[in-house]
């Protein structure tokens, strides 16, 4: 079972954290920093996998990462994965990301968090390998792009929302509500040095 | 982020007390949002998340708002919220519905927002639907995969609330379905279910195999989409593998000659020339490879397989791809236990100590020393050996100990003549001292005193060893006692007559531990009796006032006693008080355990147990027993009796008993099993439940006993540190609590509890009312807790919260009331990062800290001694 996808830059900014066991957000934080910590100081011509990590590396789970030009790809996995397996997960994870945003790069995490949870999502399942298959990925994700288009999507749910509120018979109806690009941002946290 | 939404509700629930005035407010809410919306464009990312969540909250109380789009909405929850949230009954609802639409995309997001959340109150609500979704015949491929995985994680979750029943039939029969993602699936779910059930999923070897083998002799295009880089469906074939692992070799000969020959063409296809460049055609035709040596090694039955699995991995050990290298030191180490391809491994031996010294990655060297460890028997256990001794020099800090463990235990196990077992501890001692714990060199004490014709070859050589300027202190105790003990067999030499002996081992004395003094004391006066004429010299040196007025009491004592001893009792009498130790009864091996407490319960099985070495029959099993040791009583798992050991009680003059230093040397050490028994240190009263000691608490106990001052507890978050000092009855000690984390300890709250009391209640009969003593002036009284009759200490509460890096002190006013057996226990409790931690430790306050000297006639001591004996 998967317990963690991480990804965070080379200076340790997180980039998107999903944990699929329960963490306090403090726990979180202190997890990103360490796992950070193992694997920034690490040579680019060792291997993949790493065990250790006082918190989530306890027991018998494995760090198993790749290094992609500014992003480092963490998954922690338990023993019940296959280390080259995972090793292909997390590359097929990235091509589809390609594929979705067509070069994808880290400013595309940043501005498309919720497209990169709902990739991540197609793949992994409560901490399972759902799908490998990069090509039934990418139908699901158009098919929900398409949606999220004919129904106005996430981008502008805050506009649904209001013209729902519109329509709840208060007293003041507004007009031409302008909402603007409302893209939710990843927070900047302080990097981890 | 759920702050947001916490603070949402919040705003809404305290006010919105009434139908009506919730109403009202969130209406007064909306607008709130909408003119926010509206206003100013520049609105924050923190502000937008929060009313979006706000928002989210309002359409889960149920209020008709058509919130965006319902993906918009999971995509929160799975963001948002995790398993232990309230809003997850409400959330609940939505789901429901969603369940019951049979639109695949509602379905689909439903599954995935239960998988994400994945809480028990999930599972009760779900559990039951879940399986009818999986196998109903008109589920999409999309949502039988959800299911799937959806059920197994919430069967991981809490398994008591998946019902088994006839949908696990159905779910076997998933294996033949036409999508490969649905496969996929619902052989992680059998994977996990028939771990718990394997009778009921047993139908699934032969749909496994049948599945396997179309795979794996499958063109590279047939699977199309599953196809990655030209590996058929990698994912699915490594699943299928770890599930057969979960069986015993199929019975059926059919299945199974299917199945080796599926075994056989993964084998085969390694060889072949690769069909891509790319890294991860490799990796994917790898992971098949590596899953399929796995189940090879877990059947174990098919010697002609398990030496090509072998002879692949020793390619791979030399492969320039580090992960290889990694994976197949990993896999080897299962492998060599076998014992139909041992000998296999054993021919990779130059390339493994080869990894070991040259292997730039930590973790693949550590791999190495595993797999070193695994291998070795009798036939290359001196390669071996000394390899891993020169590694120790340079290895990492983190994994020394378990290095100097290994070490250790090959030597012992592996040993032809005792020689080199002796010569391969003490250098272990010299390269690793601080790392050779106090199992390893209890243990080569041990060998050495039962086996006769090593005595003299170990006597010489510690001390040419004590002859280095610099050595370590566990140098110095292994020294003091096998020359104290053996020191005449090597005194006929004029380089090492007793009185050059006498001085090396006092020249290193005064650099020394209390406790290794307290040893040093005890191998002089066993001098006095080896070599008569030291007995001037030893005595001037026990008379010197840095002896005698030592403060540490325990130096004082023995230094006082055996003074006394030396000067008053003939020489019959000491040479019966100061024999030769006799032999110890044979045990296992403490330091075996010491490893596999360190390597966890998991990994230390695989490592010493599991192996099968069909050469290695007990005749190094340690040392052969001795039946000459009837009145030795064995103390659990201490070796010498010497860590624990309090000043002699009485003046050994008196004893005419010949093992009186036995005994008195090993009474003490059987205190620490007089302890409390975890039923009683549950039922004694104290402010909260106080659980059992921590196994390593007699241990870290022991260590004090001797001394006042030091680390009493560490691990990865806390340090507890010791300072105390004791004057007749009455003792005072400082505790150091140290934080070593960068986080905040929350509810820190160190308590002492005496586990005696309940004892003595039960054993003086009718209960007498507490001997509360007066709180004395100045005193806080609320923290005072007598302990009738036994010990009083007296605490202050410490600061709940302990700053990362930061120290706290607690100062512990104890007063020896009675004599009493077992410590107080010290209850630590805190949470570290939202976890709750606690454990219990003993505190190191035993009888002796409160001894005193005294004088007494001869006359009086033989009265009191023979009442003393009943």
């Amino acid at each position: 079972m998967i317990k963690a996808i991480l990804i965070f830059n080379n200076h340790g900014k997180p980039r998107l954290s999903k944990f699929y066991q329960p963490y306090s957000e403090d726990t979180q934080q202190q997890i990103i920093r360490e796992t950070f910590h193992l694997v920034s100081k690490r040579d680019e011509n060792v291997c993949n996998f790493l065990e250790g990590g006082l918190l989530i590396g306890r027991s018998d789970n494995k760090l198993i990462y790749r290094h992609y030009a500014t992003l480092y790809f963490v998954f922690c996995v338990d023993s019940s994965e296959s280390e080259l397996g995972i090793l292909d997960l997390i590359q097929v994870f990235v091509e589809t990301l390609d594929k979705c945003f067509e070069n994808v790069c880290e400013l595309d995490l940043i501005f498309h968090v919720d497209k990169v949870h709902n990739i991540l999502a197609e793949m992994v399942m409560g901490g399972m390998v759902l799908e490998t298959n990069m090509n039934e990925i990418v139908t699901q994700i158009d098919a929900q792009n398409k949606l999220e288009k004919s129904q106005a999507g996430l981008a502008r749910a805050p506009a649904c929302a209001v013209s729902a509120v519109k329509n709840m018979n208060l007293p003041e109806i507004p007009r031409n509500i302008n909402i603007g690009d409302i893209s939710i941002k990843v927070p900047n946290l302080p990097s981890f040095k | 982020m759920m702050g947001g939404v916490a603070r949402g509700r919040g705003h809404i629930l305290c006010e919105g007390k009434s139908k009506e005035a919730e109403i009202k407010r969130i209406n007064k809410e909306l607008a709130n949002i909408r003119s926010k919306f509206k206003g100013d464009k520049a609105l924050d990312g923190y502000s937008k998340k929060k009313y979006v969540c706000k928002l989210l909250f309002i359409f889960l109380l149920g209020h008709d708002i058509d919130f965006g789009h319902m993906e918009a909405g999971y995509l929160f929850i799975s963001v948002l919220v995790n398993s232990n949230s309230e809003l997850i009954r409400l959330i609940n609802n939505a789901i429901k519905n969603d369940l019951a639409s049979r639109n695949p995309t509602f379905m689909c997001l439903a599954l995935h927002c239960i998988a994400n959340v994945g809480s028990r109150e999930m599972g009760e609500a779900f559990a039951a639907d879940i399986p009818r979704i999986l196998v109903a015949g008109d589920s999409m491929d999309s949502v039988k995969q959800s299911a799937a995985l959806c059920l197994l994680r919430l069967y991981k979750a809490s398994p008591d609330l998946v019902p088994m029943g006839e949908w696990t039939a159905r779910v076997v029969h998933l294996l033949n379905d036409q999508h490969m993602g649905v496969v996929t699936a619902a052989v992680s779910l059998i994977t996990c279910l028939c771990k718990k059930n394997p009778d009921d999923f047993k139908t699934c070897i032969s749909l496994a195999v049948s599945r396997l083998s179309r795979i794996v002799s499958s063109a590279s295009t047939d699977l199309q989409d599953y196809t990655y880089y030209f590996v058929p469906a990698p994912w699915l074939s490594v699943k299928l593998l770890r599930l057969l692992q979960c069986y015993p070799p199929p019975e059926d000969a059919a299945v199974k000659g299917r199945l080796v020959e599926c075994l056989e063409t993964v084998l085969n296809k390694a060889q072949e020339p690769p069909k891509s460049k790319k890294v991860q055609h490799s990796n994917a035709k790898n992971a098949i490879l590596f899953e399929t040596i796995s189940l090879i090694i877990h059947y174990d039955s098919e010697p002609n397989l398990l030496v090509r699995a072998c002879n692949q991995l020793g390619q791979f050990l030399q492969h320039r791809e580090t992960n290889l290298r990694y994976l197949a030191l990993e896999s080897m180490c299962t492998l060599a236990s076998s014992e139909f391809s041992h000998e296999a491994v054993k021919t990779h031996i130059d390339t493994v100590i080869n990894a070991l010294k040259t292997e730039r990655d930590v973790s693949v060297r550590q791999r190495a020393a595993d797999l070193l460890y695994a291998m070795c028997d009798r036939s290359n256990a001196k390669q071996i050996v000394s390899e891993m001794l020169r590694y120790l020099e340079t290895a990492d800090y983190a994994i020394r100990e378990e290095i100097v463990l290994k070490v250790a235990i090959l030597a012992e196990k592996y040993a032809v003549d005792y020689s080199w077992y002796v010569d391969t501890i003490l250098n272990l001692i010299r390269i690793a001292g601080d790392y050779v714990s106090e199992e390893v060199w209890y243990r080569v004490l041990q060998i050495v005193t039962n086996r006769d014709d090593v005595q003299g070859y170990a006597a010489k050589t510690v001390f040419e060893a004590l002859q280095a300027p610099a050595c370590h202190e566990n140098m110095v105790k292994v020294g003091g006692y096998i020359l104290g003990e053996f020191g005449n067999l090597i005194a006929g030499d004029p380089r090492s007559s007793p009185p050059v002996q006498f001085s090396l081992l006092h020249s290193k004395f005064h650099l020394c531990s209390v406790a290794t003094r307290a040893l040093l004391l005890s191998t002089y006066i066993k001098f006095i009796n080896l070599f008569p004429e030291t007995k001037a010299t030893i005595q001037a040196v026990l008379r010197a006032g840095s002896q005698l007025r030592n403060a540490d009491v325990e130096l004082q004592q023995r230094a006082v006693e055996y003074l006394t001893l030396s000067s008053v009792a003939s020489t019959d009498v000491l040479a019966t008080v100061l024999e030769e130790m006799p032999p110890f009864p044979e045990r296992e091996s403490s330091i075996l355990a010491k490893l596999k407490r360190k390597k966890g319960p998991g990994a230390g099985s695989a490592l010493d147990d599991g192996r099968r070495d069909p050469s290695s029959n007990d005749i190094n099993g340690g040392v052969e027993p001795t039946p000459s040791t009837v009145s030795t009583p064995s103390p659990s798992a201490d070796l010498l009796g010497l860590r624990a050991a309090p000043p002699p009680a009485a003046p050994p003059a008196s004893a005419g008993a010949g093992n009186l230093l036995v005994d008195v040397f090993d009474g003490p050490a059987a205190q620490p099993s007089l302890g409390p028994t975890p039923e009683e240190a549950f039922l004694s009263p104290g402010p909260e439940d106080i659980g059992p000691p921590i196994p390593e608490a007699d241990e870290l106990l022991n260590k004090f006993v001797c001394k006042n001052n030091g680390v009493l507890f560490e691990n990865q978050l806390l340090q507890i540190g010791v300072k105390s000092e004791f004057r007749q009855n009455l003792g005072r000690m400082y505790l150091f609590y140290g934080n070593k984390t960068s986080v905040q300890f929350q509810n820190f709250s160190p308590t002492v509890v005496h586990p005696g009391d309940l004892q003595t209640h039960i054993l003086s009969g009718p209960a007498q009312p507490p001997a509360s003593r007066p709180a004395s002036p100045g005193r806080p009284s609320s923290s005072w807790r007598s302990w009738l009759t036994q010990l009083a200490v007296q605490t202050k509460r410490v600061a709940a919260q302990v700053d990362g890096g930061a120290q706290v002190q607690q100062v512990l006013n104890i007063e020896c009331l009675r004599d009493f057996l077992t410590p107080p226990l010290l209850s630590v409790r805190f949470r570290y990062g939202g976890a709750p931690q606690a454990f219990t430790l003993k505190l190191p306050v035993t009888i002796n800290k409160f001894f005193q000297p005294t004088e007494m006639a001869a006359q009086d001591f033989f009265q009191r001694w023979k009442q003393l004996s009943l």
